[in-house]
């Protein structure tokens, strides 16, 4: 494990704090991610949304609450995907917990991105230097340069 | 030493009624404090019937809790309330009317603040599937809970202290208590359109959609059910079998959770999920507290105080109970205002007249303690629970919303409970 942050961040999108929470929707979904890097009005990077949060957002509270009437519906819950997700900006699906951003160092170690991604359970790391974005580092690129692949 | 104990006394249940510290840390610190003093001996703390911590209730709150932990993992409530207000065909005052009778029943053998979790979720979604506001509904169906609660002994954690220090069975709770409450739910019943007025429009496209819903599939494991079913009716008639079979309610409550456990199967993540353990030392606190104060004669004073304001008139010693009850339990938790009055009462029923009905007093302070936590926002754990669910789902009900209907409710609850105490006990009686 010689290698830093930096070397191993790749290119990633990011969506701004007050863009369509269904775009950001659509972003994850089609192209398979994780999660997204949310940055604030400035442009800076200021939160990770996890693809998980949003499919949570769009389970109504009451099944969350009370898993077992999941069931009694008829139709998917993803029949009412778009419904719950229109109109909405991406700051009214992150979770105000989710706010301190996951990041690394440009000079960390893996071992140091591993342990932080590890103690925020967060799917993605921002690679930042200097205040700026270098790049993310997903929990799967993490594991192909830790395990050499 | 007498002045000590009710200072501290005092100290605690003014931290307890204004809610910023944990209540308790607030009744363990009291109860450290008394034993320090010393108010109390350690005797007295565990052995003693009068003063002592109250076993029957610790151990029957503990043994309820895991029953219905377990109870909660089957679904069946969820299935009971879709199928409720699917039999109602889409009409929100029939659904809200039957979710109400689904709540008044579930209070009456669970604790308030369970039936409540688990109402409301499916509240939720049938008014969502409706596509009309569930405030109207979630607070008709805290009131009944409410209300509910009174009519058996393991209904509302008041009633569970006043039958183990009045030593009153479960049937006797049955005899004297469901009757009123019965009375009681139809009253608000019948009040619901007024009380919430403009709730019950619903687009006729919407009601397919309740009746699409597939209760059935709420049951996620059937052989759970049918354990928990055989367990639940066991324990039921082993609490009406009280005086035949000797077993107090809590050695009942334990066995039958004791069974559950063995024969259910879970992880003891699932089985103890629903036990409170803090509310468990909280009330242990409170006992040691009010036993401080029976053993250092603040309560026979006090109770004196009362009797001397009565003139040992049974009438109003009963509505004087009644009526004070009601309101301090909607401003203050209802467990300690009856842990403290359980042994003011036990000293005023030796003051009265021999004709009165024996028992007459400890119901005034049952209904009382128990209709007047409806009062206000913050006069029973089940409301809390229910503002704050509501207050997530998007729908916050405020403080004055839900005490203006509040105040309606208690005043209607406690006006039929004087009528009723008062033709049972002292007309017919």
């Amino acid at each position: 494990m010689g290698m830093h942050a930096e070397e191993i961040a790749e290119e990633y999108p990011v969506v701004a704090i007050d863009s369509d929470a269904l775009d950001a929707a659509r972003l994850l979904a089609e192209h398979r991610l994780p999660g997204i890097v949310v940055t604030d009005q400035t442009g800076r990077p200021y939160a990770v949304l996890p693809a998980s949060q949003v499919v949570r957002f769009i389970v109504p509270g009451y099944i969350q609450d009370d898993p077992s009437l999941a069931g009694v519906l008829s139709e998917t819950v993803a029949d009412r995907a778009a419904e719950k997700l229109r109109g909405k900006k991406v700051r009214d699906v992150l979770p105000e917990h989710l706010y301190e951003l996951p990041t690394a160092g440009a000079a960390e170690t893996l071992i140091e991105v591993a342990s932080t991604m590890a103690r925020l359970r967060s799917p993605l790391i921002a690679v930042v230097k200097d205040g700026k974005l270098l790049g993310v580092i997903t929990a799967s690129r993490l594991l192909a340069a830790a395990l050499e692949v | 030493m007498t002045f000590l104990a009710v200072a501290v006394f005092l100290t605690a249940y003014a931290f307890i009624a204004a809610d910023r510290v944990n209540k308790t840390l607030v009744a363990l610190t009291g109860a450290a404090a008394v034993v320090i003093l010393p108010a109390i001996s350690s005797d007295d703390i565990f052995y003693s019937r009068q003063t002592g911590i109250d076993w029957d209730v610790i151990f029957l709150l503990l043994g309820m809790m895991i029953i219905v932990s377990v109870l909660r993992q089957t679904g069946v409530f969820e299935y009971v309330a879709i199928w409720a207000a699917k039999r109602a065909k889409g009409s929100p005052l029939r659904i809200m009317i039957l979710l109400v009778l689904v709540t008044a029943v579930a209070s009456a053998l669970l604790d308030n603040v369970t039936t409540v979790l688990l109402i409301a979720p499916v509240t939720l979604l049938v008014c969502d599937r409706l596509e009309i506001s569930p405030t109207s509904f979630l607070m008709a169906e805290v009131f009944s809970s409410n209300i509910g609660g009174a009519a058996t002994l393991v209904g509302d954690p008041p009633n569970i202290i006043i039958a183990s220090r009045a030593g009153l069975s479960f049937n006797a709770f049955l005899v004297h208590l469901a009757p009123i409450v019965v009375i009681v739910t139809a009253a608000l019943i019948i009040m619901l359109p007024r009380l919430f007025p403009g709730s019950f429009t619903v687009d006729p496209d919407r009601v397919a959609d309740v009746m699409a819903l597939e209760e059935r599939e709420a049951i996620r494991d059937r052989g759970l059910l049918i354990k928990c079913g055989l367990v639940l009716t066991a324990v039921f008639a082993a609490f009406m079998g009280h005086s035949a079979l000797h077993l107090e309610p809590s050695v009942v409550a334990l066995l039958g959770a004791g069974v559950l456990i063995v024969i259910s199967g879970l992880e003891r993540s699932d089985y103890l999920s629903g036990v409170e353990w803090e509310t468990l030392l909280f009330f242990a606190g409170l006992f040691v507290m009010v036993g401080a104060l029976v053993d250092t004669g603040a309560i026979a004073t006090l109770a004196k105080a009362a009797a001397d304001l009565t003139g040992g008139n049974a009438v109003l010693t009963t509505m004087g109970i009644l009526g004070v009850s009601a309101p301090v339990s909607g401003i203050i938790d209802n467990i300690p205002y009856v842990a403290t009055m359980t042994p003011i009462v036990a000293e005023l029923s030796t003051t009265l007249p021999n004709d009165l009905h024996p028992d007459a007093l400890w119901w005034a302070l049952a209904l009382g303690a128990d209709f007047g936590g409806n009062l206000t926002a913050v006069g029973a754990s089940a409301n809390v629970v229910m503002l704050g669910i509501a207050r997530r789902a998007g729908n916050p009900i405020t403080f004055w919303e839900f005490t203006r209907k509040g105040i309606v409710v208690t005043a209607v609850s406690v006006a039929c409970a004087a009528l009723y105490l008062w033709l049972r006990y002292f007309v017919f009686g």
